[in-house]
């Protein structure tokens, strides 16, 4: 306790905990106490102390201005596994979403404070996604429940326990409805615990859903091969990659796991000859997905059935396999190019893979049935040990949903989702959950569906609890709390056993379904304990693998394939996407992901329409003009949001993200500096963005996030948008651009078959260096730290950007402030646009400080606070910087970040989440990336208390650290065997604005596309 | 004999003065009540000088924020203000120091109110390196003085740290200048005035200045060795504060032409204010006779001359990023002209260069309405140049992608405000208690014993 908190200004909760867990004895602080002493008698003795003490601080403060220090006392007795400023790390499963990557956790002086990837995990890699990275601020949440709520008045456990299970036995014996409601459910324990709550039950039942749903995936699978499953796919093993609406890199079911495996398959050097996976993609918005596609084919999302079942049906004559269709249908894509897809595919059958994110069955099911044809299935889609990472049936959520209106359900029990903001018409569906007898919510927080909930569990945040999850069938991993509770709160499980009348810990729990359960499971070489041991030392086990059994494609399937024929009409689409920060909203009440820029738009602190440029110049309509969205008949409110032109988009669709607008974001009203011009944060409303998920419907029992027959109208100017890239191209507009000349390509592209045939072409050797100032005064003999950066690779999720955020203590500025380009992002991603005849493709570049080994910042700093380490890294010294921001001015890459206020640090419990190792930066001064300089001493410290040489592979910055797709990579450049030493002889590495010879320490590899075209010069602008 | 009179000089002061009469026109502005026009312009200035100082005030305490800079664009008006003000300061030094080298005796009208605009220029310009920091109460570390802090000390490299020096031996130089030349005129006044307190301070402030020809003589020597020393500064420090851009590595401040360019931009638009000034004083203080219209006239062609500078520098500039290929370079100054920030390019360039061409025609330069109003307009474009300068380079520089929009705060507005009340509280105190015209020096010039050794002269003759 003494160690976490200084004088006076104790948490709640944490102190109990740490001694319990740690089983250690800590000081309380005598101040403290006698502080409390006084306040109940005040006496003539207190009096004169503090008449005393009073002067004697007046004459301190005469003395020196600032602050005496506060001491933190020491362990009177060390703990023994404890050493203080250490820091230890458990390996655990990311709850920030059901894919389940593995984390580990970064735990120091008894709290953790920092959540990196598990590199050892068999789906993440040790990549670890933009919300994963932000969950950890869930758990220092002060608005977070911190006890359970009836009526929402604060109530006991066992009032909640007594009233659950009361119900619970009426229902028992009157056969009343009992519905438990949750998104996926992948824990084996939570899953054996429903079920063992509904068998005793007549009418009872269990119902998942996810609030951006996959429903129709497993519905085509049930239907075509018998099993109500999503499959587990490997981009890696696929050479050709045709997706259909499908925005695997992005939110799709798995995409840590998605962008790690694709990303090695766009590794152009992995072989001896250049090679990479050829990627086509058909799409109405512009994803990040689509953003790295070698191909990509603008459809809205009407014409998608069309175009699959014509390649379905392409492909069924290469295979000499009867299809239920004679003919093609009309499409909107020409034959030519669906013939030539066709080709490509069947020519690399078994190392194909077909994806599809729409939610219609009979576009799965082609899918399901041109995966067949190819032979995916067993080689690059795996059914047998499929994914469990989302498992929400639609169908039964429309059921239940009726039920819910006709008044015929008695006992609900929510958790993980959040009904009255996901799913539309939301305020009737609220007023239908208020009739139901009993409402038990768990949730960490009071979202709008607490709201007409009658009791409200208290849910523990997942880094306090011990849980288990199964996210890929035979994959099981187990996540152990970090930190004691900091509430009177439980795990769902624990909420389970006890309404079953069995009240366990979550940790009894789980270890006794392993021992029961999944133990035998596995290869059971030593005894359960030693089983255990393992899993949680090492976060997951894998279960010995089953063959691959043969592909189960069910024929009769084609029947249900709908083959109505395309007619091109000109309505408009509206598709409710999720976005990489946002999600459904569960983490809105995340102030990172809220300041996390959209990857193509670059739009913080708010959800917008897009809009293709076309449309928006017949409606004559600019960024941040303010629109009405309807739907045709519907009788769905008309929701009015900002305006953000989107290129690359079909000009009949229109897309807007879900997850903002909700409750959770009243809170940023004053989250950026207050000062005469400060306009708030929140919207009018009071919210951060509008819930736009009331649009999506039922269609066929599947939820919908692509409705038809949207409006549009222009309502007027808005207030601008708050983007953090303003100018999206690198090609200067002509009058800008002297005639004959164009800028020199920041960003170098070329195509696969250029690079084959000349590895030069993309990346001209330069002639010579430029001069040196400095000759030979300045040679790094010991290390040399750098970085290389793989565009090919990189594919903008932007998890480093937030990685980064977390480990250096970096601040949320607030909209306003993110509209004045005053966002305090150490490391941004720059998405430019390269406009191919009207068509764009997109690049991103990973931009942080370039470490310039003549760096144009250091000459001109005034008081020396930035200056050069003889590693190469590019320091800078807050308590020297007197911030006259000259240093920015003249860095070319403009990634120096001033502190324009003193950002708020007024959240005790939120600072318990700073990362010790980095200072805080007061206002007035200069920060920028350090390379993660703590970690790179942290690791020369141990290897010198260890008597061995510093291996630079021990040292990962947070933003390499995070990346799912391995597109980072630091190290040092005078090791020759380094993996950034030999990255940086890549024939692709070029330095940015190399011609200015600042020398920058961070090396790019330049982008390559798998296209014919074999002009290599293909350079951005 | 007529050839004698006719190679005679028009006469420098109008109304055949006497040196008494001078004495009495200028210590009679000190020495007289306060008039109602000074109380109205004083607290006009001072009013605009508060504005400033809660500005500042807000600044100090709030933070850096409250300006309307960003990642981007890290000096705007801060150092916009820092350069115009210090250009301004330009005019005194040139006149004073420099036309004294070169005995240009019509100097002596506008010397003592153009020292005084130089001083009240570099404080007003001296406040913005140390508002824009961060950090202000650490402006110290700026200096290289003995401290406890080890090795460390300031970056010799840095032009901030040139800047420093430059500017401060500006201010001392040009102090001790205006000071040492205002000696026999506070002496004059001390022997004149009843008032015990004027007699104690400008006793004092004269140094026991006796009026002897020993004294005087050694007056001249230090006025002369002064003028030597403070010549070369009119040069360095503008050139010193353009290496604060052109040592930089940014398309637009990278250029080795911006040392002339901004001296003679200083110069011009030092001599610019100058004028406004000394028209609105010459009216105000009745000093017609003293700064009558020729003045005005050589002042003005001094303007023209100037102002070809500049034009000649700003077509240079496109000449350069032109022939020099890289295309930053020419993105830079074609933004500049066509970008989103043109119309603060087409006032520099209206205001310096298209406006100025007016003064070719005497009948401008000696209409005292329409000299007033072109050096009002040259204020505006000069004051923009720095903008042009400092903003348009740094707002689109290398990386589309960092560009960003510039658009100043209130606070920012108030505190160029503030430094215009400063500067104009200041003046109206020099105006109010100190000799506007240099006496001693003007009356070396008077028409009064010419007339009457010419006069002289010819009765020998014949």
């Amino acid at each position: 306790m003494s160690l976490l908190k200084k004088t006076g200004t104790r948490i709640k909760g944490t102190k109990e905990s740490l001694e319990e867990k740690q089983n250690t004895h800590f000081i309380e602080m005598r101040g403290e106490e006698d502080f409390h002493a006084g306040e109940n008698e005040f006496n003539r003795r207190d009096f004169l102390k503090i008449a005393g003490f009073s002067f004697a601080a007046g004459v301190a403060m005469v003395g020196c201005v600032r602050p005496p220090v506060e001491k933190a006392i020491p362990f009177l007795i060390q703990p023994e596994e404890i050493i203080p400023g250490k820091a230890y790390w458990y390996a655990s499963t990311c709850g920030g979403c059901s894919a389940g990557c593995g984390i580990l956790v970064k735990n120091r002086d008894g709290r953790p404070t920092k959540l990196e990837g598990n590199p050892d995990h068999p789906l993440s890699h040790g990549g670890l996604c933009a919300i994963g990275q932000a969950s950890i601020l869930g758990l220092y949440d002060s608005r977070r429940l911190k006890q359970p709520l009836i009526a929402n008045a604060p109530a006991d456990w066992t009032q909640i326990d007594s009233e659950v299970i009361s119900k619970l036995s009426s229902a028992k014996q009157n056969g009343g409805k009992v519905r438990i409601l949750t998104g996926t459910v992948n824990s084996p324990t939570e899953k054996q615990l429903t079920g063992e709550m509904l068998s005793g039950l007549e009418n009872g039942k269990h119902i998942e859903y996810d609030a951006v749903s996959s429903s129709a995936v497993s519905d085509a699978h049930l239907i075509s091969h018998n099993k109500r499953i999503i499959p587990r796919y490997f981009f890696e093993r696929a050479d050709v990659i045709v997706s259909f609406d499908c925005d695997f890199l992005d939110t799709w079911i798995s995409p840590v796991e998605h962008t790690s495996a694709y990303a090695e398959g766009r590794d152009v050097e992995r072989g001896e000859l250049p090679e990479m996976s050829l990627h086509i993609q058909f799409e109405g918005r512009l994803t990040v997905t689509g953003s790295k596609a070698d191909q990509r084919v603008r459809v809205t999302p009407d014409e998608i059935t069309p175009v699959l079942v014509n390649l379905a049906n392409i492909l069924s004559l290469k295979a000499g396999v009867s299809f239920p269709l004679s003919q093609l249908l009309d499409s909107p894509v020409n034959k030519d190019l669906l013939n030539e897809i066709a080709d490509k595919l069947w020519g690399n059958r078994g190392k194909s893979l077909v994806v599809c994110g729409n939610q219609d069955i009979s576009c799965q099911l082609a899918v399901n049935f041109i995966n067949h044809l190819l032979g995916s299935y067993g080689n690059t889609i795996d059914v047998d040990r499929h994914s469990n990472q989302r498992s929400g049936n639609d169908k039964e959520l429309s059921a239940l949903i009726e039920d819910i209106h006709k008044g015929e359900v008695d006992l609900l029990i929510i958790n993980g989702v959040n009904p009255v903001f996901d799913l539309h018409d939301s305020k009737k569906l609220g007023e239908a959950i208020k009739k139901i007898p009993l409402v038990v919510n768990i949730s960490p927080r009071v979202d709008e569906t607490c709201e007409v909930s009658n009791i409200v569990c208290a849910e523990s945040h997942y880094l306090e609890n011990w849980s288990d999850s199964e996210p890929v069938e035979g994959i099981f991993s187990v996540s152990q709390p970090t930190i004691n509770k900091f509430g009177d709160t439980r795990a769902f499980a624990e909420c389970l056993s006890a309404w079953l009348g069995t009240p366990k810990s979550a940790f009894d729990l789980i270890s006794n379904n392993w021992r029961e359960n999944i133990f035998p499971k596995s290869e059971k070489d030593g005894s359960f304990q030693a089983f255990w041991d393992r899993t949680v030392h090492d976060g997951y086990i894998e279960m010995p693998s089953k063959e691959l059994k043969t592909d189960s494609f069910d024929r009769s399937s084609l029947e249900s394939i709908e083959t109505k024929s395309w007619n091109a009409d000109n309505s408009l689409s509206l598709v409710l996407y999720s976005s990489i920060a946002m999600r459904e909203g569960r983490h809105s009440y995340n102030p990172f992901l809220l300041e996390l820029p959209d990857p193509i738009s670059k739009v913080t602190w708010d959800n917008c329409l897009s809009v293709s440029p076309e449309r928006a110049e017949k409606m004559g309509a600019e960024n941040g003009d303010i629109v009405s969205i309807s739907i045709g008949e519907s009788d769905t409110k008309p929701i009015q949001l900002p305006l953000v032109i989107q290129p690359g988009q079909h000009e009949n669709v229109i897309a807007a993200a879900i997850g903002f607008g909700s409750k959770e974001t009243v809170r940023f009203k004053d989250v950026n500096p207050q000062w005469i011009d400060a306009k708030s944060s929140v919207g009018k409303d009071g919210y951060v963005g509008k819930n736009v998920a009331g649009f999506s419907t039922f269609n066929n029992g599947l939820r919908q996030s692509n409705i038809k027959n949207a409006q549009i109208t222009l309502i007027g100017k808005g207030e601008p948008l708050a983007f953090t890239q303003e100018h999206n191209s690198l090609d200067v507009r002509d009058p800008l651009l002297p005639a004959g000349s164009h800028r020199d390509p920041i960003i170098k592209e070329g195509t696969l078959t250029a690079f084959r045939d000349d590895p030069h072409s993309v990346v001209p050797h330069t002639e010579h260096e430029g001069d040196d100032l400095w000759g030979d005064d300045h040679q790094k003999k010991g290390h040399f730290w750098g970085m290389a950066i793989d565009l090919n690779r990189c594919t903008g999720c932007e998890a480093c950007v937030v990685s980064c955020q977390i480990e250096n203590n970096i601040p949320v500025v607030g909209k306003d402030e993110v509209r004045r380009n005053r966002e305090m992002h150490w490391l941004r991603i720059d998405r430019y646009y390269n406009d191919n005849d009207g068509d764009v493709s997109v690049v991103f570049q990973p931009m942080m400080c370039q470490h310039c080994e003549n760096a144009p910042c250091e000459t001109v700093c005034p008081v020396l606070a930035t200056v050069h380490s003889s590693e190469g890294l590019n320091q800078q010294i807050y308590n020297r910087c007197v911030g006259t921001r000259y240093c920015s001015n003249n860095c070319p890459y403009k990634m120096r970040r001033f502190n324009w206020f003193n950002y708020a640090h007024e959240d005790e419990m939120q600072n318990l989440l700073l990362n010790p190792d980095v200072t805080v930066r007061s206002r007035g001064i200069m920060e920028k990336c350090t390379f993660c300089v703590q970690r790179i001493q942290e690791a020369k410290i141990d290897a010198k208390s260890r008597g061995v040489k510093v291996n630079d592979r021990s040292i990962k910055p947070a933003c390499q650290q995070s990346c799912p797709a391995n597109a980072i990579v630091f190290g040092d450049m005078n090791d020759p065997e380094s993996q950034v030493a030999k990255l940086l002889k890549s024939q692709r590495k070029y330095r940015v604005l190399e011609e200015i010879n600042v020398r920058p320490s961070v090396g790019y590899l330049a982008m390559i596309r798998n296209k014919p075209e074999s002009d290599g010069g293909m350079h951005h602008g | 004999m007529a050839e004698v009179l006719e190679i005679k000089r028009l006469p420098l002061v109008d109304g055949n003065k006497t040196p008494e009469q001078v004495t009495i026109d200028i210590a009679g502005v000190v020495e007289a009540r306060t008039g109602k026009l000074w109380w109205i312009g004083f607290i006009i200035s001072a009013i605009c000088l508060l504005i400033g100082v809660i500005a500042t005030a807000y600044l100090i305490g709030t933070g850096m924020g409250v300006w309307g800079l960003n990642n981007t664009v890290g000096w705007a008006f801060d150092i916009t203000n820092f350069v115009f003000w210090i250009g301004i300061g330009h005019a005194g030094t040139l006149i004073s120091a420099v036309l004294f080298l070169f005995r240009q005796q019509w100097r002596t009208a506008v010397n003592r109110s153009a020292e005084a605009m130089t001083i009240f220029a570099v404080i007003c310009a001296g406040l913005f390196p140390v508002m824009h920091m961060g950090r202000p109460w650490l402006a110290h570390w700026m200096a290289p003085y003995p401290n406890l802090r080890g090795p460390l000390w300031i970056n010799f490299r840095s032009p901030l740290v040139w800047d420093f020096f430059a500017i401060l031996t500006y201010l001392t130089i040009s102090a001790i200048f205006w000071y040492i030349g205002m000696m026999p005129d506070l002496a004059a006044i001390r022997d004149r005035t009843k008032n015990k307190v004027r007699k104690w301070l400008t006793g004092t402030m004269s140094l026991g200045w006796d009026g002897s020809t020993r004294t005087w003589q050694r007056y001249e020597i230090v006025y002369l060795l002064l003028a030597g020393l403070a010549t070369p500064l009119v040069i360095s420090v503008h050139t010193i504060v353009s290496w604060d851009f052109a040592t930089s590595v940014i398309p637009g401040w990278h250029t080795t032409i911006l040392p002339p360019y901004f001296v003679a931009g200083a110069i011009f638009s030092g001599m610019a204010m100058v004028l406004t000034l000394m028209i609105i004083a010459r009216k105000t203080m009745h000093l017609e006779e003293y700064i009558t219209i020729r003045h005005i006239d050589t002042m003005c062609k001094v303007l023209i001359a100037t102002s070809g500078m500049v034009a000649l520098a700003y077509m240079t500039e496109f000449m350069t990023a032109m022939y020099s290929e890289n295309q930053y370079e020419q993105f830079a100054f074609i933004n500049r002209a066509v970008g989103p920030l043109a119309f603060a390019y087409w006032i520099m360039v209206g205001c310096n260069v298209l406006i100025p061409q007016l003064l070719w025609f005497k009948s401008v330069r000696t209409s005292l309405i329409s000299v007033f109003i072109i050096t009002i307009f040259i204020n505006i474009g000069m004051w923009f140049e720095r903008f042009v300068i400092i903003v348009t380079s740094l707002y689109r520089d290398y990386l589309p992608a960092s560009w960003a929009d510039y658009t100043p705060t209130s606070i920012e507005i108030a505190i160029l405000v503030g430094s215009f009340g400063l500067f104009f509280t200041l003046f109206h105190l020099f105006c109010r208690l100190l000799p506007v015209i240099s006496m001693s020096e003007i009356k070396g010039v008077l028409n009064f014993g010419r007339e009457k050794q010419a006069s002289l002269n010819q009765e020998e003759m014949q």
